[in-house]
């Protein structure tokens, strides 16, 4: 999830007061953990007037008002603050923090007859799994020397046939420098991409619900988790059960990667908080630490 | 290839079978086995003596949370966790203020009662519930502790929420407050700021 760029067309002329623009955004914030400062004030200011015609609100107390009483009004305002859209090499900061530092300490500590076993939920269509994978394959010395279980996890059905399907637009590739594409993707006559036969055989893809217990439950000892941009989506019980349920799924010292404006110490105590050149993750403490 | 695919894992075999056996495994001296028994001790009402019972012998704070968020989804689980609020131990205040959020159904019942409530304390601690309530229903809630309350640390807490969340109907609460408290000068300053927060005043 992304925020999305100011593209709509204009609005009616609704006027946000500077309080009223502060106070949303710290409202917002609280929910969602997304941040927008003085610098987006045009964007929001746009989407809360389309929000407000959209909801047949009088105004922005209205809707305010009913942002803290109705939950289908905030699901439409956070919809309306942020587009479901992902692509290749997302947030590849946290791409670099795993070959640079993760898997080092990852491997330290297990024997090499153990898999690495990494997993990317939700995974939507497929791009952040594969990703992952391209990305050990151009960028991790040590790939050839470990088996590497990368699985992806979604619960959208739909979502994960296009994952094993594997095509994908140009749009997609927007952030795979060239040599990559042509390295592990076919072009296909309609414009899109098919990624390479044996990355698709390589990657599981599963339907989870990770406020399940009863889907996450078979997961286990994972070594990282890569759950960016869903937490957000959740109240205050589901994120605290699919951080129950993300720590029971990991292995011990295993690191979670949550989206850069989520934060699991808002979520849960039960991680530490790692800060690395690259990019803050979540880990489980090892053995000897608390449960 | 260096990357592999194995087959999809099957159901852990280390599930306690029924509620019995996760009871039994809640006394394990593991922590991993206790924290998986209160996973799985089961979703219903009578699940909460068992996990009320397990949180006040559990020091481990990954089976604590285990135990608070299993209790956060049983509405009757709601006034075993107010009553924690009295406890010694700050952890198990704090979990249980944190679960009481999260559960403000059953929370806002016990709200007006825990909010008179004789000790200072057990006042203090559930208007922090209270910052979980749509902010019409707090604000009206503390309000009402605002106009009685003759506890300055009460009374503070209530004005901090209220600059967070508050609606413009408290201003003239808040404005009135300081005048009952001309020894706290620090009353002043809080009820200027939330006021300021809450009308969006500049200076």
């Amino acid at each position: 999830m992304r925020a999305e760029k100011p593209d709509q067309p204009d609005s009616p002329d609704i006027r946000i007061a500077d309080h009223e623009f502060r106070r949303f955004c710290d409202f917002l914030y609280r929910r969602t953990g997304i941040v927008f400062g003085d610098g987006q004030r045009a964007y929001v200011e746009r989407r809360l007037a389309d929000r407000i015609l959209a909801a047949g609100s009088r105004g922005f107390s209205d809707l305010f008002a009913r942002l803290l009483v109705e939950p289908d009004e905030l699901e439409h305002l956070i919809s309306a603050f942020t587009v479901n859209e992902t692509y290749f090499f997302r947030e590849d900061y946290q791409l670099r923090c795993l070959t640079s530092t993760l898997l080092d300490r990852i491997t330290a500590r297990k024997r090499r007859s153990q898999p690495i076993r990494l997993w990317s939920v939700p995974c939507s269509t497929g791009e952040e799994p594969y990703s992952i994978a391209i990305w050990l394959l151009e960028n991790w010395p040590h790939v050839d020397s470990w088996d590497i279980e990368i699985v992806g996890s979604d619960i959208d059905v739909q979502a994960l046939k296009a994952a094993r399907d594997g095509i994908y637009s140009e749009r997609s590739l927007m952030r795979l420098p060239r040599p990559l594409v042509a390295k592990y993707f076919t072009a296909l006559t309609d414009g899109r991409y098919r990624i390479d036969d044996a990355l698709r055989g390589s990657v599981q893809f599963s339907q989870v619900n990770i406020i399940d217990q009863g889907d996450t439950g078979p997961w286990r000892d994972m070594d990282v988790i890569f759950c960016r941009n869903v937490l957000i989506y959740f109240d205050d019980m589901a994120r605290r059960t699919a951080a129950n349920n993300l720590y029971d799924c990991l292995a011990p010292g295993g690191y979670i990667c949550l989206g850069h404006t989520e934060s699991m110490s808002r979520i849960s105590p039960l991680f530490h908080v790692c800060r690395f050149p690259e990019a803050i993750v979540y880990q489980k403490p090892g053995e000897g630490g608390h449960a | 290839m260096p990357l592999i695919r194995r087959d999809p894992p099957s159901p852990s075999g280390e599930i306690p079978t029924s509620p019995e056996a996760a009871r039994q495994d809640m006394l394990s001296g593991d922590p991993l086995v206790r924290r998986r028994a209160v996973r799985h001790l089961g979703d219903g009402p009578q699940a909460v003596p068992s996990l009320m019972e397990a949180l006040r012998r559990e020091g481990e704070p990954a089976v604590r949370e285990a135990i608070f968020t299993a209790l956060a989804a049983l509405p009757d689980a709601a006034e075993p966790l107010a009553s924690l609020l009295r406890s010694q131990d700050a952890g198990l205040r704090n979990g249980a203020i944190e679960a009481l959020q999260a559960m403000p159904g059953p929370a806002r019942l016990l709200l007006p009662g825990l909010l008179a409530d004789s000790d200072a304390d057990v006042r203090l601690l559930s208007a922090e519930i209270a910052r979980g309530l749509p902010a019409g229903e707090a604000t009206a809630l503390l309000c009402g502790v605002l106009e009685r309350e003759s506890d300055v640390n009460v009374c503070m807490t209530a004005i901090e929420i209220l600059a967070e969340i508050g609606t413009p109907e408290a201003v003239p609460i808040l404005r009135g407050l300081p005048r009952r408290f001309p020894a706290a000068p620090v009353v002043g300053f809080a009820v200027d700021i939330a006021a300021k927060r809450i009308t969006g005043a500049q200076n």
